[in-house]
């Protein structure tokens, strides 16, 4: 009897996905584990394996976006009669999604595992040991492969898993010389190079400022004293006064779409954040129109959500601009890489004390220095150069912003 | 160091209380001039004479309840069951009388008897000759239970078993009684309740009692060939358990094969299996197996008896399954 293929649930929070193409024809020999088609997801586009082997009889959707659960194929015996299924609508083809993983060039990638075998209801199969030790070592089960017994997860997924990860990388213990550890690559990691890649293509460049962070942090420490609960950052200053800057600038608050540059009404900032399960990039919506306090309140929530993998959908949509800062690492300056559709990306670094010259007297002065990666095809130098300008004026004095 | 057979091991512990304590005394069908149906206990009767070495009628029923009344009395009787598939006839005994007295007189009354029994497929004995019912015993309270499979297991858990002030049901392996082992000059007795790790491995712990334990270790040397370290551990007594060592074991593989020859359902491994998955649940990597005998009786043709008893084959593909990987 022909198999139904259904659309997976790869993830928390997945309620669709959109295919993009097939890997195999209608009467093409499939193999259990080999990849069928290529799924976009909210997070990332992967190849969808099949989970038996059999011949492709008939493709239902043959591209767009279908609620989770939904048949997309029949796979079966070589001229198996198909049942006839009502092919749910698909969506017309999905736009080149706005990516909302940003990655900077500096930053450590991590290496993600192929998404496990799913069954239909979500359940992932995995053994105790092996959840225990992803519970213990906070790594989505979603996101592994399973090679035990029928795609079990087992501890040796995890274990693989764990170690190709940072944080594991940073406690493993010496490796012996010679030895090469080979990673093989997974198809995140196959997508995740794919959109780097394709981003790369895109004529990019980058202008540099320094801003002198006195006043800012002057603000920060009232702000401080205001919102105890909130706890804002410099970050969260920052992050306020890009917002104001980009609705004065609304060039740069600016998506490329091919054919047109959409200007945005609304500073939608994502802020890229390490998680161990990789870099993600969740978005606070409409950041002009709030206060300093409640992007940091929106902030924390963002985060603690998305270091315990709770972030939904809606929270990594939408973005207009991102900022990525490494200042908390000692990073003095890198080069973000484009996060497209966005026109811009701003990568920050920390504030230090450096020597400037003021009224011809060399001063001791908290700076801090940004890089923003533009798009050129959606922004010029001059139009950037102007946009930092303000953000560079808004740090120095936060007055201005008003 | 003497090497002796599991059947010597038996008889060489047998001798030992008999000569060191008056109130121990054996009794069975045909144990006294021919020395059991198995020759444990030949010579024993030109050593210790008619009144410590006793020939009973054919009443399983009678032997065990002469020896809970003689265990009262304050004597350590060591009864034979010729087959345990015969201990069926002396249940009420057994169950209702020899694990009940202590409890039901609030410890004014102990009942210290050893029930040797033997029994097990392998020799084409027929269905009513050939069946393993340790676990039987191991669901009645007030009673201790032991299976040996090697003959320094099996002197020193007697020893222990003579000893011990409750009704210790002992098992013993048809098959077993040419094995041999070097033990030691002196008698070391074994604690009631320890498990024995016959050997160290990393991947896959294989609990096994009886005959199946060297069937185990043979699986275990062929499953080595193949890259897989199994370890194989006897629990030697069956109640009181050694959960502490099971567990140990399998949170060090964390994979798990139970095996006896038993069938498998309502076995002694269906027990130690749920020990297993509740003390050990976060650290197991694959499902528990189990390996037993088909769900039937034993069959007398020794090929069909062959095919519905376990051996190291069918641990070897039960190891295989635990660490298998689908590609």
């Amino acid at each position: 009897m022909a198999e139904q293929v259904i659309l997976p649930r790869l993830g928390q929070g997945m309620e669709s996905g959109t295919i993009i193409r097939w890997l195999k024809s209608e009467g093409d020999e499939v193999a259990k584990g080999e990849p069928l088609y290529e799924l976009d997801t909210d997070k990332v586009t992967q190849e969808v394996e099949a989970d038996v082997g059999g011949v492709l009889l008939r493709i239902l959707v043959p591209e767009g976006e279908v609620p989770v659960g939904t048949p997309v194929a029949f796979l079966g015996e070589p001229g198996e009669d198909v049942p006839e299924v009502e092919t749910a609508p698909a969506a017309a083809p999905a736009e080149p999604a706005p990516e909302p993983v940003a990655v900077s060039a500096e930053q450590p990638q991590r290496v993600e595992e192929r998404p496990s075998d799913v069954s239909a209801d979500g359940r992932i199969k995995a053994s105790p040991l092996a959840r225990r030790i992803a519970r213990e070592r906070g790594i989505d089960l979603a996101s592994l492969s399973g090679t035990g017994p029928e795609g079990r997860i087992v501890a040796e997924d995890v274990e693989r898993a764990a170690v190709a990860g940072p944080p594991a990388a940073r406690t493993a213990g010496p490796v012996r010389a010679g030895a090469v550890e080979r990673v093989e690559l997974t198809s995140l990691r196959r997508t995740v190079a794919r959109r780097m890649t394709e981003a790369w293509a895109a004529p990019a460049f980058q202008i540099v400022m320094s801003a002198d962070m006195t006043r800012a942090q002057a603000l920060r420490a009232q702000l401080l004293e205001r919102h105890p609960d909130e706890r804002p950052t410099v970050t969260d200053v920052l992050t306020k006064v890009c917002a104001v800057a980009l609705m004065r600038h609304r060039e740069v608050n600016a998506l490329y779409a091919g054919d047109a540059i959409e200007l945005q009404p609304s500073a939608n900032v994502g802020i890229a954040v390490a998680t161990e399960r990789g870099l993600i990039v969740p978005v606070i919506q409409g950041c002009e129109g709030l206060t300093v306090a409640q992007i940091a309140s929106a902030r924390a929530d963002l985060v603690t959500r998305a270091r315990d993998g709770k972030l939904q959908t809606a929270d990594l949509e939408g973005g207009t601009f991102t900022i990525s800062n490494l200042g908390m690492y000692g990073v003095e300056q890198f080069v973000a890489v484009l996060n497209p559709p966005q026109a811009a990306i701003l990568a920050v670094g920390a504030i230090e004390e450096r020597a400037v010259a003021r009224a011809g007297e060399l001063v001791a002065r908290p700076m801090m220095t940004m890089t923003l990666t533009c798009d050129h095809r959606t922004i010029d130098g001059a139009t950037a150069a102007d946009f930092l300008r303000t953000v560079k004026e808004f740090l120095e004095e936060p007055g201005l912003t008003l | 160091m003497p090497e002796l057979t599991y059947r010597e091991a038996v008889r060489d512990a047998l001798s030992r209380a008999m000569r060191a304590d008056d109130d121990v005394f054996i009794m069975g069908e045909d144990i006294a001039e021919m020395g059991g149906s198995m020759g444990v206990t030949q010579g024993m009767l030109a050593e210790f004479g008619p009144d410590r070495v006793r020939n009973t009628p054919i009443s399983e029923m009678a032997i065990v309840g002469a020896g809970i009344g003689a265990a009262m009395q304050g004597m350590r009787p060591v009864v034979e069951i010729m087959y345990e598939d015969f201990t069926t006839l002396a249940m009420e005994q057994i169950v209702n009388q020899a694990a009940k007295h202590r409890y039901m007189s609030g410890g004014q009354l102990r009942v210290p008897l050893t029930v040797r029994t033997q029994g097990g497929a392998g020799w084409s004995p027929g269905a009513q000759h050939a069946q393993q019912v340790e676990a039987w015993f191991v669901h009645v309270p007030g009673l201790k239970v032991v299976f040996a499979s090697t003959p320094s297991d099996v002197r020193g858990l007697l020893w222990s078993s003579i000893y011990d002030d409750n009704t210790v049901i002992f098992f013993e392996h048809r098959t077993l009684y040419p094995l041999k082992e070097d033990v030691s000059e002196e008698l070391e007795p074994i604690p009631l309740g320890q498990a024995r790790v016959h050997r160290e491995g990393e991947d896959v712990t294989v609990i096994a009692t009886g005959r199946l334990v060297h069937e185990a270790l043979s699986a275990a040397a062929e499953a080595e060939k193949d890259g897989v370290s199994v370890e194989v551990v006897d629990p030697r007594t069956l109640q009181p358990l050694d959960e502490e060592t099971l567990v140990a074991s399998v949170k060090k593989t964390n994979r798990c094969v139970v095996a006896h020859e038993a069938v498998v359902r309502g076995g002694f491994g269906a027990e130690v299996t749920a020990v297993i998955q509740h003390q050990a649940f976060d650290w197991l990597d694959a499902p528990i197996e189990r390996v037993g005998s088909k769900f039937t009786p034993i069959p007398f043709a020794p090929v069909m008896e062959n095919f519905v008893v376990p051996h190291a084959d069918d641990v070897l593909d039960a190891i295989r399954r635990t660490v298998g990987r689908s590609g």
